[in-house]
């Protein structure tokens, strides 16, 4: 089985809706264990033939589902942080893969601020071995002196390139260390999968299965293990018993319009951190008026993002910025200790992921680094720029907060569903943590000798919580292993299920906690699936 | 999944600073031309593939956008990013445009607003003019070069009296990011920087199709 248009008629083991990072994941997991699984992806089908090297062509891949209503002072850019498509989020991310920490887990129990995570690092870290030894991580693990406790990294290191090195320098001289970043993508040939080639192009999505995406780890797993993917395909409710505490399957629209019920022993929503909420708040029936799993008024509350702290240098020489993955070349974790810049009025972690490739256009790009330029002074700083361009971003913990969330909005797409309306509004916290980071990143650049340095206003990368997990149905919406209290055969899956956000990249702790539901859920099937 | 605050950006253009001395004028003798790749036009009622400059040398038809936008937006590009109108600015927009929005390539499908974006250029480009028509009384293509350059320098602040339309600030902002597209989001573009394109994936030889 693999990719079809075809639904199937009888009841499936499970349905998964989505086929990002989690869905595929969690789809490929349950059918190696033997389960039948469908996978509902609402976008279209997408191939590695899609992928075609070109900024413009990269904005295909982004979200271009049912419209989100952003609200608030720091919206979540909603369609530059969502896929759309097989594939997901995950067909054009940038396979950054550090793991959360130790402290992450325990927010509120050690700083009384946020939320704690119903699981513990050293809990998931198992998975996070397993994961990166299946997927293919990059790296060194001895040189990342802030790392947790893990299994060393599976392949060497990425190169460094000469942008690299330059930054580098900076660190150096402010005494900090950087180490290679560890990223999903091969140093060399790897499971099958071809070593990368450095040119830079992750954004547009990787053609050559070099990037541990869905269309080259997790998808052809499900597809070997007899899953079924059918594309174009909405799920607009989710159904469940008369009772109210089973869920009995979905309704879907095709794209030709057609509705149809779908039955299935478990159904997961795996449609990333607005799509989630949202469906679970439009399916709401006699047993849960205020929508499925919504007892407490709790779906849809924590939203949060990572404040990107986006610091740019010109330097002299030549840098070869577009060269080596869109993810960077280095790390450094030094701020990632919470209370690190406390004095500030900060608190959270963040980490600089240091020499991404760059393109001269594009959200990303060169240009849109100084939009304040127009005319011949923007010729003129690319042409400059083009020699010797450097940038690094610092990861910006978001605290979460009950009031950052998603809610129905009165207007409905064309199928009838209400739009998610989406408000957010960065913890003051995490507002001061992101200026202290642009601040000591200029440092950081200046040190290194770039003659011309500046930073890009704060942004919205990764989009986390909206349906968190945690011990009890009061501060949560599902458990460790995303069953909704409510309803046990309702699992969720994907960075929507985050309490906390951590200063650190999301998918590869997507990965370990989906890697760890799908163990539970497969070792309990018949007590929760049946 | 990595980031920026694209309305953040948007805000920061409004403290734009002034002083943009440029020699307009220069750039557009010079010519940009030739810097994107095919896309599927329509001509003589057969599909053809052309670059945006190409179509524009042709005089190929625009589907969405009217004379007179197209008068603005050449106007407007050339001061935005000179040489920016030969290099089929105009004919890249309406491209996009005339297609569906899901498919759509242009960076404002990344700005929080609802597709279709079509009445964002035209109101756009209709506040461009009534602002000219307001400080100076003529239409903006005809407005000396200094004057033109303080025009946009207004409407990069937001602080642009007569306008009507989407803010001035965000309506500069994607403009501006269509005029880089076009010019230099292509190999040719990346050649005239001197970087090197390495393209997996080379852009096929239709867009938007």
């Amino acid at each position: 089985m693999s990719l079809s248009t075809t639904l199937p008629e009888d009841a499936v083991d499970a349905i998964v809706v989505g086929s990002g990072a989690a869905g595929s994941a969690l789809a490929a997991l349950l059918a190696e264990g033997g389960k039948r699984v469908l996978i509902l992806e609402a976008g279209p089908a997408r191939s590695a033939s899609d992928m075609v090297s070109s900024t413009l062509f990269a904005r295909r891949l982004k979200w271009a589902g049912a419209p989100v209503i952003e609200e608030g002072k720091n919206p979540i850019s909603h369609v530059f942080n969502s896929g759309y498509g097989v594939g997901g989020s995950a067909a054009h991310h940038y396979a950054v893969w550090p793991r959360l920490h130790e402290e992450d887990f325990e927010m509120h129990k050690r700083y009384q601020r946020g939320l704690d995570w119903p699981v513990s690092y050293k809990e998931l870290a198992p998975y996070y071995d397993r994961v990166q030894r299946e997927a293919g991580v990059s790296g060194d693990a001895e040189k990342e002196v802030w790392r947790p406790p893990g299994a060393p990294y599976p392949m060497p290191p990425v190169p460094v390139f000469p942008q690299g090195e330059a930054i580098a320098r900076g660190f150096a001289k402010v005494g900090k260390k950087v180490a290679p970043l560890p990223l999903a993508i091969n140093t060399t040939t790897y499971d099958g999968r071809t070593p990368c080639i450095w040119d830079g192009w992750c954004d547009a999505g990787c053609p050559i299965g070099a990037l541990a995406n869905p269309l080259a780890v997790h998808l052809p797993r499900a597809y070997a293990a007899n899953a079924t993917l059918v594309p174009d395909t909405t799920v607009t409710r989710v159904l469940t018993d008369a009772s109210g505490t089973r869920a009995t399957g979905v309704e879907v629209v095709s794209k030709d319009g057609t509705k149809r019920s779908l039955k299935a022993g478990l159904v997961v929503l795996a449609a990333f951190t607005v799509e989630n909420p949202r469906l679970l708040l439009a399916s709401a029936n006699d047993k849960h008026p205020h929508g499925l799993g919504n007892s407490n008024d709790l779906v849809g509350r924590y939203v949060m993002t990572h404040l990107a702290g986006v610091v740019n240098g010109v330097f002299n020489e030549e840098t070869r910025f577009y060269m080596g993955a869109f993810g960077g070349q280095l790390v450094n974790q030094d701020s990632y200790p919470k209370l690190t810049h406390t004095k500030n009025g900060a608190f959270g972690s963040y980490q600089w992921i240091i020499a991404q490739a760059v393109k001269p256009n594009d959200l990303l790009g060169i240009s849109t680094s100084r939009a304040d330029l127009f005319g011949a002074d923007l010729h003129a700083f690319m042409k400059r720029a083009s020699r010797g361009f450097a940038t690094m971003t610092a990861v910006c913990e978001g605290l979460p907060l009950a009031d950052n969330r998603v809610t129905l909005a009165d207007k409905k797409d064309e199928r009838g569903t209400p739009l998610a309306r989406v408000t957010h509004n960065t913890h003051a916290e995490s507002v001061a943590l992101w200026e202290a980071s642009v601040k000591e990143g200029k440092e950081i650049i200046e040190a290194a000798g770039a003659p011309e340095v500046w930073n890009n206003p704060p942004g919205s990368m990764h989009i986390m919580g909206g349906t968190v997990m945690g011990r009890t149905r009061a501060d949560s919406v599902a458990n460790s292993f995303g069953q909704l209290h409510d309803i046990p055969n309702l699992v969720l899956a994907g960075p929507g299920l985050f309490p906390t956000s951590g200063g650190v990249n999301p998918t590869f702790t997507v990965h370990a906690v989906t890697a760890r539901s799908a163990e539970h859920l497969l070792a309990d099937w018949n007590k929760i699936a049946a | 999944m990595v980031p920026v605050g694209v309305l953040s950006l948007a805000r920061q253009i409004q403290r734009i600073g002034a002083g943009m001395g440029f020699s307009r004028r220069t750039f557009v003798k010079q010519g940009v031309a030739g810097g994107i790749g095919l896309l599927t036009f329509i001509v003589a009622g057969c599909e053809k593939k052309l670059t945006p400059a190409e179509a524009r040398t042709a005089g190929v038809p625009f589907r969405t956008l009217e004379a007179a936008h197209v008068r603005t937006l050449d106007a407007l590009g050339d001061v935005l990013l000179p040489g920016s109108a030969a290099a089929g600015l105009a004919h890249l927009i309406d491209h996009q445009l005339s297609g569906p929005p899901g498919d759509s390539m242009l960076m404002i499908k990344y700005l929080g607003l609802n597709p279709p974006f079509t009445d964002f250029y035209k109101g756009g480009l209709a506040g461009t003019e009534s602002a000219a028509q307001m400080q100076f009384m003529k239409p903006f293509g005809e407005l000396a070069p200094q004057d033109a350059n303080t025009l946009v320098a207004a409407m990069a602040k937001g602080d642009l009296p007569g306008w009507s339309g989407p803010p001035p600030p965000l309506f500069f902002f994607v403009l501006r990011n269509d005029a880089v597209d076009a010019t230099y989001g292509t190999p040719s573009g990346f050649e005239r920087l001197s970087v090197p394109y390495m393209a997996h994936i080379a852009p096929p030889t239709r867009w938007g199709a």
